[in-house]
């Protein structure tokens, strides 16, 4: 029989492929038997049949849980957003006190490292030009004769553009810097012109919420979290329907008696319970490894997790469903469900500055609402009474692509 | 060398590839959908700041903190609200970033010649974006205090300060599609290349008709050759489409040497081809050799500079990445796009890049000739 050997040739342990086996000939006998609504033994029944798969495919499932390690420590670690230490070089034409003094200073911030003083701006350009210098900063003679003299001192400050979020972040401090010795120099002239009572009229009293130390690790542990899930749950579930496609057993599962919403819940289950753990120690490193705590409950950041996972499994296989086709299947899953959830979902990139159309596109990627989310539990403290609407959403997502799934299942005949 | 039957080998290897009408949205439209979407979504231009303004003081000078906020592209009054729970409220639910209260006694402590303090709430979920839109915020500060302190002492006031010219270079007006179109480029024949050469061998294993190879009078190293042209083809096709798209479409200036560019490209897929060849020798399922892929795949692009600023990392991990090929071609695909930067400043890149992947290279061979063996 065409069956029994397709069964050997993938080599199920053999109480998977007796099961398999009772279910076919169950099936040639109840095929009148009008379809039936999910029960638990054949969700188990296929749950435990990928779940062999998995354990067989060892390597597959460790790097299930590697990957969200390497991906937290890269994260924790290596990567971030917030500039320090731009590199800079100084020319200094005018050998004054004062230049020294300014030189001195913007060496001493902890925002600019002054790799070298050099003798001419060629020499500063050539600097830029192959990237060991990102700023270069050119103080003209005159430039403190101008200042003691009650005049504007020009002098030319050189960014590298190329990056345009590090050469924003780097005017925005190099700006501060010299605003800050501006304001020393009004100090010293209003104290010469006998007015140093004078007062700053407004001060801005800043205070940042959420984030209180403006730290970017802070944002991106939960974000994180959201990525993982999605290279996890649905990387690897948009592999598992294709390959039953690509090995032929697609047909023996046909002929089995299990409806599509228990042949698809078997399949979810185990990676379910990955991406599941997963999250867990991911929130576990976060704390321990950066600190990153959440300000809110744990039970809502699990129960938001798992609605999370719920949705990423069933784009999962529904890429699987379409596709047929394991690196056609991986490749789509790449574009629909990675690269929005690192792109589009307000984890690194500003979505209120991309275009309207692309705006559009990130009110559908799931892991928008899932940051949104996670962001307000583990930064801003808020509850059920703020993020509902959230939830609300999620679970559409979840029982629309669901609903899809398994209308399309049945259409194949299961 | 037996060249009439590696060309053979490529033959089959491009049927196999187009025959299956699934595989040519993956070679073809999936790059260009990552360049466009890469393209437009990375942009860290500040701008419509949504502002919410609490005035308690409601006076002239208080109209002029407001006005100060409205005069400019920066930022947007999005509400004005009556109380300190509404200003909360906004900035909770994530509908304005900023919060500014304007206390009672504002304009009074002012018109005394004393300092008055305006509060500022800002949300720093995203600390890049934060910090930014608090050091304009400063600005604006400064440029009021200036305002206010004319008013009150209209004698003169001219001080010496400094007065900075600031200038951008290679990218002025700070587009972030100059930065990361090049970048995407680089990252999709990466992607592209690695996964194929993968996946192809290791589909040959899983349908068994790697034996079938084995014992057809090819040698391990035609093998290797006629399993690795044919990808080395497609991702320079995709490297030409992709530049001639970042060109016209996001019109990128290509300000150095084409050549330039493609012989760095062809040394650079010495490295990625490596990589495929060793995690197909690693790997027995499509599954295994994809997570492998990923598990590669993810330090490659985290650690090259591409979004994240390799100065930024702790020492130990940036000289890790010296061992990142993509590192090094990164420097060279935006040197000649943005820079305009040749040979003689590119070479030690170049080097550094081509010495990598020959050794990559030849270790993944290696490797395979002792599996095929």
């Amino acid at each position: 029989m065409k069956n029994s050997s397709h069964i050997k040739g993938i080599g199920f342990p053999l109480p998977v492929a007796i099961l398999m086996r009772t279910g076919y000939i169950i099936s040639v006998f109840s095929a009148s038997v009008p379809e039936k609504t999910v029960t638990l033994k054949n969700v188990q029944t296929i749950a435990r049949k990928e779940f062999y798969h998995l354990i067989r495919d060892f390597r597959s499932l460790y790097l299930a849980f590697a990957i969200p390690l390497l991906l937290i420590l890269l994260f924790g670690y290596a990567l971030s957003l917030d500039v320090n230490h731009i590199r800079t070089v100084v020319v200094d034409h005018d050998r004054t006190d004062l230049s020294r003094d300014f030189l001195r200073k913007l060496g001493a911030s902890p925002y600019f490292t002054i790799l070298a003083h050099l003798p001419s701006a060629k020499a500063a350009t050539l600097r830029l030009d192959d990237g060991r210098a990102t700023l270069s900063i050119i103080i003209p003679q005159g430039w403190t004769k101008n200042i003691r003299s009650d005049r504007d001192a020009p002098m030319q400050v050189i960014l590298d553009g190329s990056d345009p979020n590090f050469a924003n972040i780097s005017r925005g401090y190099i700006t501060a810097f010299i605003e800050q010795f501006n304001r020393q120099l009004l100090q010293g002239f209003l104290n010469r012109q006998g007015m140093e009572k004078i007062k700053q009229p407004v001060e801005g009293q800043i205070r940042v919420w959420f984030n209180e130390d403006l730290e970017s690790r802070n944002f991106i542990v939960p974000g994180i979290i959201a990525i993982i899930i999605m290279i996890v749950g649905a990387m690897l579930t948009s592999l598992v329907i294709a390959r039953e496609y690509e090995n032929g057993t697609m047909e023996t599962i046909r002929s089995l008696p299990v409806t599509a919403g228990e042949f698809l819940m078997g399949k979810a289950i185990p990676y379910f319970f990955i991406a599941l753990t997963d999250v867990l120690i991911s929130v576990l490193m976060g704390q321990v490894l950066f600190g990153v705590v959440m300000k809110s409950s744990f039970w809502l950041m699990i129960l938001a997790s798992s609605l999370y996972i719920a949705v990423a499994l069933a784009l999962g296989l529904l890429i699987s469903l379409i596709t047929k086709s394991q690196l056609v299947a991986n490749q789509t899953a790449v574009l629909v469900t990675y690269l929005p959830s690192l792109l589009l979902s307000n984890f690194v990139f500003p979505v209120i500055n991309m275009p309207k159309a692309l705006q559009l596109l990130a009110a559908i990627v799931p892991a928008t609402y899932y940051i949104k989310i996670l962001t307000g539990i583990y930064l801003k403290n808020l509850g059920m009474a703020h993020l509902w609407a959230n939830f609300l959403v999620l679970a559409i997502m979840f029982m629309f692509l669901a609903a899809l799934n398994c209308a399309l299942l049945k259409k194949e005949g299961l | 060398m037996n060249w009439l039957s590696i060309r053979e080998l490529i033959r089959k290897e491009f049927i196999q590839l187009f025959r299956d009408r699934k595989n040519r949205p993956i070679l073809i439209i999936a790059p260009i959908i990552q360049l466009l979407i890469f393209g437009y979504v990375v942009n860290y231009d500040i701008k419509d700041v949504r502002v919410a303004i609490l005035d308690q003081s409601k006076t002239r000078e208080s109209r002029m903190v407001n006005d100060a906020f409205r005069g400019n592209n920066i930022f947007l009054i999005t509400n004005i609200v009556d109380s300190y729970g509404d200003l909360e409220q906004l900035l909770l639910q994530g509908k304005v970033d900023m919060g500014i209260k304007i206390p009672p006694d504002f304009s009074r402590l002012i018109r005394k010649g004393q300092s008055s303090s305006i509060q500022i709430l800002a949300d720093g979920s995203m600390s890049n974006m934060a910090f930014l839109r608090l050091s304009y915020t400063m600005t604006i500060i400064d440029g009021l205090n200036r305002k206010f302190l004319r008013e009150l002492y209209p004698q003169r006031m001219n001080y010496g300060k400094i007065d900075a010219r600031i200038r951008t270079w290679y990218n002025p007006n700070l587009e972030s599609q100059h930065f990361f179109v090049p970048g995407v480029a680089a990252f999709l024949i990466m992607l592209l290349s690695l996964l194929l050469t993968s996946m192809a061998i290791i589909k040959e294993k899983e349908s068994g008709t790697m034996g079938q190879l084995i014992v057809t009078p090819l040698k391990p190293v035609e093998l290797i050759i006629g399993k690795t042209i044919p990808y080395i083809i497609i991702s320079l096709t995709q490297m030409v489409v992709v530049t001639l798209f970042a060109i016209f479409w996001f019109s990128l200036p290509l300000a150095g040497s084409v050549a330039l560019l493609f012989v760095a490209s062809c040394f650079f897929l010495l490295s990625t081809l490596g990589v495929g060849l060793f995690i197909s020798t690693i790997s027995s399922t499509q599954q295994q050799a994809m997570m492998t892929t990923f598990f590669f795949m993810l330090p490659f692009f985290m650690l090259s500079g591409f979004i994240f600023p390799i100065a930024n990392m702790p020492l130990v991990v940036q000289w890790l990445t010296y061992l990142n090929p993509l590192r090094y071609f990164l420097v060279i695909i935006r040197g000649v796009f943005l820079k305009g930067v040749d040979l003689s400043i590119l070479w030690g890149q170049l080097a550094a890049m081509t010495a990598l992947g020959a050794i990559l290279f030849a270790s993944a061979i290696r490797r395979f000739r002792k599996r095929l063996d």
